[in-house]
């Protein structure tokens, strides 16, 4: 019994860093309607703007967050203008091998710059482990639960309530018809992407106090991992990409726990093909029909 | 018809051009090994008498470290025997070639090294690129000192290739060894990389020694190259075990990870690593999470041996941090192609060089800074392994 | 053969047959290049880095071009292609391990190559069942995943060796004795996607590529067409690891990864996408380049100038104005313009 909480306690933990990753997928894909590949890698970014500010430069922590922040909504935003929107019209074989460009750009930028060797990622709040009834809970896991939940509150009420929010959906709904009823789409799109990158600038920061360890790949297998989560849940619905994140988390800790470390890489994966084949509209999501 | 013709004439030519590059290719090399053989055979004019050593390794990509490590401290070795005036009148070149990590690529740099004229190997950094040069290498006979390539099949296809690091069933073996003998344990969870030849390779020996030394293996635990950031499930598991020790034949990196994962959680329990472990003072956030770890190495760079510390002085100016077990191999390699020379004193001008310093390796005794070795039918180095434990971020030898 | 505008305003082009087919073309360039390499291997005249690099340049040729198939003519984008050949290899390699004292090489590879393709075929299929029900991002996150497995289960089999890799040695080819065996299968996998492309089921297979509702309405079978596309590609990979796993003496799952998949979709798309020609001389130029220059910039800034190149590409792809450059440019045109411009001026000369 202690070994099942513990382990659905470590799910919950990894699941709610993929529901981090997973709202940021689900906002571009659900609006723009791509897969930024380059998502993951963002973070990845982000964490290593943390360590230069704060770890290199000596700056506080705080400061090393804003621009964290600052970084990854730059470089999504310049991202998005200079190789995705010159793609808006062309076939989505181009978009994809595009954002792969993307993703292995900045990965291999970051081999080059910092190296191969992992960084270590700097505390920035000490939280202590809390224990109850052999029950280990890292202070760092109810914090990250914390922000993802507000995160998913905020946006929710974002994209419901305000008039760029609504601009968001009408994007989403139908590019041509939105830019006849005076919506600005590629406006509408670099606001999307400005926001998933600071959202993934915040993935990377409880990321890296999670795990403390960066490397230029860092990001690469969460950010598939979390892509499949907001699939799960259903993409562009942003409770779905939190329900899917810690389902997806929980599934993998259980698979190591009580089946076999040996093979978890290749059940995570097995879960990752069924749940694109099997329900690729997802937990929440709604059935699109395609049109001629 | 008639353009048919035509453009059969423009593709032919092209073809022409074609093998005329090739051709001029072809010959450029061809002058190069005849300049180099005229260099090492000939005592013409210039004097320039060299043998080439040739090195293969990850230089670039994620494994950069390990070969830039060795080539350093191979440099360092062929210096040091230049400035001493060399042996049997010749001086050493060594010629490194990036590999990536990639077995590929390193094939077709040994294919480079032979056209340059190497004439000792100083075989490849990594296991997984050694095996398949060291095999494609068998039909020129030239003598192979592979440093850290540590794969027991690396070199069982060639005859002529020879080792300096322990190879990996031997660290397995005597690891458990290391272990029961010193009373550290009986009670042992093994934590591996189950997708690496290394990790999987010291296991797989650990786990037959310590059944024949009376240790019991309680819990094993692994992960992968595309798992290795949450070890939350692993770490519980391992406390549940009740074990007294923990076998680590893992990589720095991953060790660093998993001994900040187990921070508070796994108080009281040993860690025992191999030579995999060696720099993890540089890759953990705090020191306080490795004290008292201890590891099996055969190189420890702040022993006092006076070779030791002449290597460090001369080490951290070139390459910027302490010397680690990779630099300290191929420093040693150096020095074992030279010990053969002295002791068949032939020269690369002797017809019989290569099989003349093959006979030698199985006669000679070095004294490198990773012990003293010498060299068996199996073509396997005898040494002593020791064990090191940190305090304080210090690696000092554990004393029995 | 009448060759295919793709800009009838070119003014090289205008509305003129080409002289010579594209097909005969790319063949030709084969034929002569490995003429020429075969001279110079035989006779002992090539340098020993070529020489090793002949084997696997000609098997990632092979995995260029079929990963090209599903690529350039479907139009779905596999990251699971070195999933494909890692099963080839480790079937036609354990093949080729058990038959190895009692068959002689030129029938053992064969079969252990058939093996291979067949093995990666069904796997292939199995991937390719998948792809009948998704298009795009999902598929191509279902390859990859289906890659990932592969690669795990192959590294926790102990028939394959696990984690040390398979121990090949045994059955450890050269080039010299290696290189037939490949030059066949290059000119195989050529040899049937020209004919596939220029063939019903390739028109059928392009069709589903620029609409696949339209072409489902005009009774173009889906379901065969895709899986058939999967199968194909995935057995032409199989066969090329196979040859891949002889010319090396240790083969490990664990490098048949994800990357390796963008490395072989670098060469599809740099070379074109649904080009053959393009394919092979993008493989040859990726491959034999930084080898022949081995210095450490071109290693270190080789992945980071893919990726750019990967981005350039499409976005040019994308622009109208590349498009136009590119038909007034293209190899075919230039010859002919060459050729013909010499016939003018003979002409001119005449009056």
């Amino acid at each position: 019994m202690v070994k099942l909480i513990q382990t659905l306690i470590s799910g919950l933990s990894l699941g709610s860093i993929y529901a981090l990753i997973a709202l940021g997928y689900t906002m571009v894909y659900g609006i723009a309607k791509m897969l930024n590949f380059a998502h993951g890698d963002i973070i990845m970014v982000g964490a290593y703007a943390v360590i230069t500010t704060v770890l290199t430069a000596n700056f506080p922590p705080l400061v090393g967050i804003l621009v964290s922040i600052l970084v990854c909504v730059v470089l999504g935003v310049t991202i998005e203008f200079l190789a995705y929107r010159p793609l808006r019209q062309a076939p989505p074989l181009s978009v994809l091998i595009t954002a792969i460009g993307v993703s292995y750009f900045l990965q291999n930028l970051a081999l080059l710059i910092f190296g191969s060797e992992q960084k270590a990622f700097p505390t920035i709040i000490k939280l202590p482990t809390i224990e109850a009834a052999g029950v280990y809970i890292d202070g760092i896991t109810l914090i990250t639960l914390v922000v993802t939940a507000a995160i998913m509150v905020g946006l929710t009420l974002f994209i419901n309530k305000t008039r760029m929010g609504k601009a968001m959906r009408a994007v989403s709904e139908d590019k041509g018809a939105a830019e006849l009823m005076g919506i600005s789409v590629n406006h509408t799109i670099t606001i999307t992407f400005a926001i998933g990158s600071a959202l993934a600038a915040v993935a990377a920061l409880f990321y890296g106090m999670s795990y403390i360890y960066i490397r230029p790949t860092t990001g690469s297998m969460p950010g598939i991992k979390a892509f499949t989560a907001a699939v799960f849940g259903g993409i562009g619905s942003i409770p779905g990409a939190m329900l899917g994140g810690i389902l997806m988390g929980v599934i993998e800790q259980l698979s190591k726990t009580y089946i076999s470390t040996l093979w978890s890489d290749a059940i995570v994966f097995g879960v990752l093909v069924l749940v694109l084949v099997v329900k690729p509209t997802g937990l929440l999501g709604k059935k699109i029909s395609e049109k001629v | 018809m008639k353009k048919l013709t035509k453009l059969l004439s423009l593709v032919l030519c092209l073809a022409m051009l074609f093998s005329l590059a090739a051709c001029a290719s072809k010959d450029d090399t061809t002058t190069d090994t005849s300049s180099d053989t005229s260099d090492t055979t000939d005592t013409t004019s210039d004097g320039e008498k060299t043998v080439r050593l040739g090195l293969i390794g990850p230089m670039t990509g994620d494994n950069a470290n390990y070969g830039t490590s060795t080539r350093d401290g191979a440099q360092i070795a062929v210096d040091e025997i230049n400035e001493a005036g060399g042996v049997n009148g010749y001086t050493f070149v060594l010629d490194t070639q990036d590999s990536q990590g990639d077995p590929d690529s390193a094939v077709s740099a040994y294919g480079k090294l032979m056209d340059s004229g190497m004439n000792v190997s100083l075989g490849c950094v990594l296991s997984g690129e050694a095996q398949s040069v060291i095999t494609a290498a068998v039909e020129d006979g030239i003598l192979i000192v592979t440093p850290t390539s540590s794969a027991v099949a690396c070199i069982e296809g060639n005859p002529n290739a020879f080792r300096v690091c322990f190879n990996d069933a031997a660290q397995g073996t005597a690891s458990a060894d290391y272990i029961a003998d010193n009373n550290l344990g009986t009670k042992i969870a093994v934590f591996y990389q189950s997708d690496i030849d290394y990790s999987a390779g010291l296991y797989e020996t650990f786990q037959a020694e310590a059944a024949n030394r009376g240790l019991e293996i309680v819990e094993e635990q692994t992960f992968t190259a595309g798992s290795n950031t949450d070890f939350s499930t692993q770490i519980n598991a391992i406390r549940d075990s009740g074990c007294e020790l923990v076998f680590l034949p893992i990589y720095a990196a991953e060790a660093a990870t998993f001994l900040t994962q187990a921070a508070g959680k796994l108080d009281g329990i040993t860690f025992f690593g191999c030579d995999g472990m060696d720099g993890i003072q540089t890759k953990v956030s705090d020191t306080s999470l490795i004290e008292g770890l201890m590891m099996l190495t055969p190189f420890a760079a702040d022993a006092e041996d006076a070779a030791t510390q002449s290597f460090v002085e001369k080490y951290v100016p070139v390459h910027g941090t302490e010397p680690d077990q990779f630099a300290a191999d191929g420093y040693d390699a150096v020095y074992i192609v030279k010990a053969a020379m002295e002791q068949c004193g032939k020269t690369p001008a002797d017809a019989d060089f290569n099989e003349a310093m093959v006979a030698a390796m199985y006669e000679i005794q070095v004294e490198g800074l990773t012990g003293t070795m010498t060299w068996d039918e199996n073509n396997e180095p005898n040494k002593p392994a020791k064990a090191m434990v940190f305090h304080d971020g210090v690696a000092k030898l554990f004393a029995e | 053969m009448k060759m295919k505008k793709k800009n009838p305003a070119s003014p090289l082009m205008e509305g003129k047959r080409r002289g010579i087919s594209s097909n005969a073309v790319t063949l030709l360039m084969v034929v002569v290049i490995y003429a020429v390499v075969c001279y110079l291997l035989y006779s002992g005249n090539m340098s020993r880095q070529v020489t090793n690099m002949l084997v696997s340049i000609s098997c990632y040729i092979v995995l260029a071009v079929s990963l090209n198939l599903v690529v350039g003519l479907l139009g779905e984008l596999s990251l699971g292609h070195a999933g494909f050949m890692s099963v080839g290899l480790f079937t036609g390699c354990l093949v080729s391990l058990a038959t190895v004292d009692v068959l002689p090489l030129p029938v053992r590879l064969p079969v252990s190559m058939i093996v291979g393709g067949l093995a990666a075929a069904v796997v292939g299929l199995v991937v390719g069942l998948p792809a009948l029900r998704l298009k795009g991002d999902y598929l191509a996150i279902v390859t990859l995943g289906c890659g990932e497995i592969i690669k795990t289960v192959i590294t926790n089999l102990d028939v394959t060796g696990g984690a040390k890799g398979l121990n090949t040695t045994p059955i450890y080819g050269n080039a010299k004795t290696l290189l037939p065996y490949s030059i066949v299968l290059v000119f195989l996998v050529i040899i049937v996607m020209m004919n596939l492309k220029s063939s019903r089921h390739g028109r059928a297979i392009m069709a589903i590529r620029d609409n696949r509702i339209a072409a489902e309405s005009n009774g173009v079978d889906i379901t065969y067409y895709k899986l058939m596309v999967f199968i194909l590609a995935a057995f032409f990979a199989g066969m090329a690891g196979t040859i891949y796993g002889h010319s090396l003496s240790n083969n490990k799952a664990a490098s048949f990864d994800y990357n390796m998949s963008i490395e072989i979709l670098v060469l599809v798309v740099l070379g074109g996408m649904g080009s053959i020609r393009g394919s092979i001389i993008a493989t040859i130029i990726l491959r034999a380049l930084p080898e022949a220059l081995r210095v450490d910039w071109v290693s270190d800034y080789r992945m980071l100038a893919y990726s750019v190149l990967l981005i350039v590409i499409m976005l040019l792809n994308a622009s109208p104005k590349f498009a136009d450059l590119k038909g007034r440019w293209s190899i075919g045109n230039v010859i002919y313009f060459v050729a013909n411009q010499k016939k003018q001026k003979e002409a001119a000369h005449r009056d």
